[in-house]
């Protein structure tokens, strides 16, 4: 006969060959292999301090005429450690949501049972297909008060436990993340990107229950985040972006009254408009070489640090005695 | 079956449902800070459970999204006269056991009472738009109290605050179903009355 046979991990494990007498001569094999005598106490085979890898088919077979006189499946796991679970509800008003692993695999099979009770009343958690170890809850009653307690029980057959979670209907809403995110610049602005999302498609009812918004950007370059909350709508401007800088942006979300914010989406690049640079030719940049030569510096307006008055030297090293003080001051500080 | 609404009194509607929306949110802004006070002074634990107290009504609801226009007006409108009445109790009795020395805890129950009743009154005017009078109010009103210990009381105006908290929410979201144009034929969803 053949069966499964479950073992602890360090367990000592012992094997009758069936019906056959201790002392009768017998060979064990592991998926097919011969077991040494070693692990023989008469025909009994023993199994010390059994480990992962000692899984597997044995069979026991009579000395003389080779028959196969016992055969288990020796499968060696652990019980169950207390399972991880959570609930939330990422299509509120509509119901919740609940699933749950283990935190270490037991390496035999599990099953999970899963209660849900709203005060005195048993609610039935529908078992999801895919994936499996998630079940969800339409709501009977909203805008309650009662908490809702969760109770999840594995079992092995080496053993049981469980856990519990205990929550209200608004603490665990939660919605999915905002989708669609997208951020263009905006022509002819050199500091603004406009960015435009959509509601999550799981949240069935924006109207009556509206999201509000949290948005982060920052340049590449820098670690650190800028961030707007909006109230309503789905479209914001970022009016200081750096100029020609490429930026990340990602959008969160929130009911506008209750629950924790999304997880942030995906996040989108997008880079500020730019003037597109002149192209010159190759006689236009020779008439601009020789024209260098004669005309006096002239800083742009936004950096103009000093007065035509103040001006020493002449030509192209024409410079003020502002700046060549400046210059002078940083000079000493680098020495 | 209620006709279709002329563009005045959809506009009306939409109007006061979005003044509606703001003052609710207000007031449930002010019953959280409000109920942070109250477990503070009355020395109570945040986690305390609290069952459904008499007299208080539940915003509990089934069924929600399929309720008529109407049935949320007139079901929040008596929840607000309710509420109204257990606020001023509760006043009455943080004066006689606290007198002047919490007159914060005071101030702040007085302000949520006046917004109750101000989002009373801005229920009344909803449902008059339906061409419905508000129903009186005698007879309203949660039933006499027996005498409950002081612990009780405190332990009572935890739950009013509580419920109210909620109303505040659910509130919020019966304007909004209600400022919600109905496809096609003017009126707001579920407006239509039972002939």
């Amino acid at each position: 006969d053949s069966h499964i046979q479950y073992e602890r991990v360090g367990a000592d494990v012992t094997m009758k060959c069936g019906s056959m007498d201790w002392d009768a001569a017998v060979t064990w094999t592991a998926n097919g292999t011969d077991i040494d005598e070693s692990h023989l106490n008469g025909s009994y085979l023993i199994l010390k301090n059994v480990d992962l890898s000692q899984s597997g088919q044995y069979s026991c077979y009579e000395g003389s005429s080779w028959h196969l006189k016992y055969q288990t499946y020796l499968r060696v796991g652990t019980p169950p450690k207390e399972p991880v679970l959570m609930c939330r509800s990422n299509n509120y008003p509509k119901g919740f949501y609940c699933s749950w692993h283990l935190p270490t695999p037991t390496y035999i099979p599990n099953s999970f049972n899963i209660s849900v009770i709203h005060g005195t009343k048993e609610m039935v958690c529908e078992k999801d297909a895919i994936p499996k170890n998630r079940c969800h809850i339409r709501y009977l009653q909203l805008f309650s008060t009662v908490k809702y307690k969760v109770t999840l029980t594995v079992t092995n057959a080496l053993g049981k436990n469980f856990t519990t979670l205990t929550f209200d209907e608004f603490a665990i809403v939660k919605p999915d993340p905002p989708e669609s995110v997208v951020a263009k610049p905006v022509p002819n602005n050199p500091r603004r990107l406009e960015v435009s999302w959509q509601n999550p498609s799981s949240w069935p009812d924006p109207e009556s229950f509206p999201l509000k918004f949290f948005l982060r950007y920052r340049p590449l370059i820098l670690d650190q985040w800028q961030h707007v909350e909006l109230s309503d709508g789905t479209l914001h401007t970022i009016t200081d972006a750096y100029a020609g800088k490429e930026y990340i942006i990602q959008v969160a979300a929130k009911d506008n009254d209750i629950g924790t914010w999304s997880d942030w989406s995906v996040a989108v690049h997008a880079t500020p408009w730019t003037e597109e640079p002149k192209h010159l030719t190759t006689e236009a940049q020779i008439t601009e070489t020789t024209s260098a030569s004669t005309s006096s510096f002239m800083a742009p307006p936004t950096t103009k640090i000093c007065d035509k008055g103040a001006m020493v030297g002449s030509g192209a090293v024409a410079v003020c005695w502002t700046a060549g003080l400046v210059v002078a001051a940083y000079s000493v500080l680098f020495i | 079956m209620a006709g279709a609404d002329s563009p005045s009194t959809a506009l009306r509607r939409r109007d006061l449902c979005t003044r509606g929306i703001r003052l609710v949110g207000k007031m449930r802004s002010d019953v959280i800070d409000l109920l942070d006070t109250y477990v503070e002074r009355q020395g109570l634990d945040a986690s305390a459970s609290v069952a459904a107290v008499e007299g208080v009504p539940p915003a509990a609801v089934e069924r929600w999204d399929e309720q008529t226009g109407t049935q949320r007006l007139l079901e929040n409108l008596a929840a607000y006269r309710a509420f109204r009445t257990l606020l001023a109790q509760m006043l009455e009795e943080q004066r006689e056991q606290l007198g002047e020395a919490d007159a914060a805890l005071g101030r702040a129950l007085a302000s949520v009472l006046l917004q109750v009743s101000a989002f009373a009154y801005h229920l009344e005017e909803l449902l008059q738009l339906e061409s419905r009078s508000p129903p009186s109010e005698e007879g309203d009103g949660p039933p006499p109290q027996p005498h409950l210990s002081l612990f009780e009381q405190k332990l009572r105006g935890l739950g009013v605050l509580r419920e109210l908290a909620q109303w505040a929410v659910r509130s919020s979201r019966d304007l909004r179903q209600l400022a919600k144009p109905s496809p096609g034929t003017g009126s707001a969803p579920g407006l239509a009355e039972s002939p």
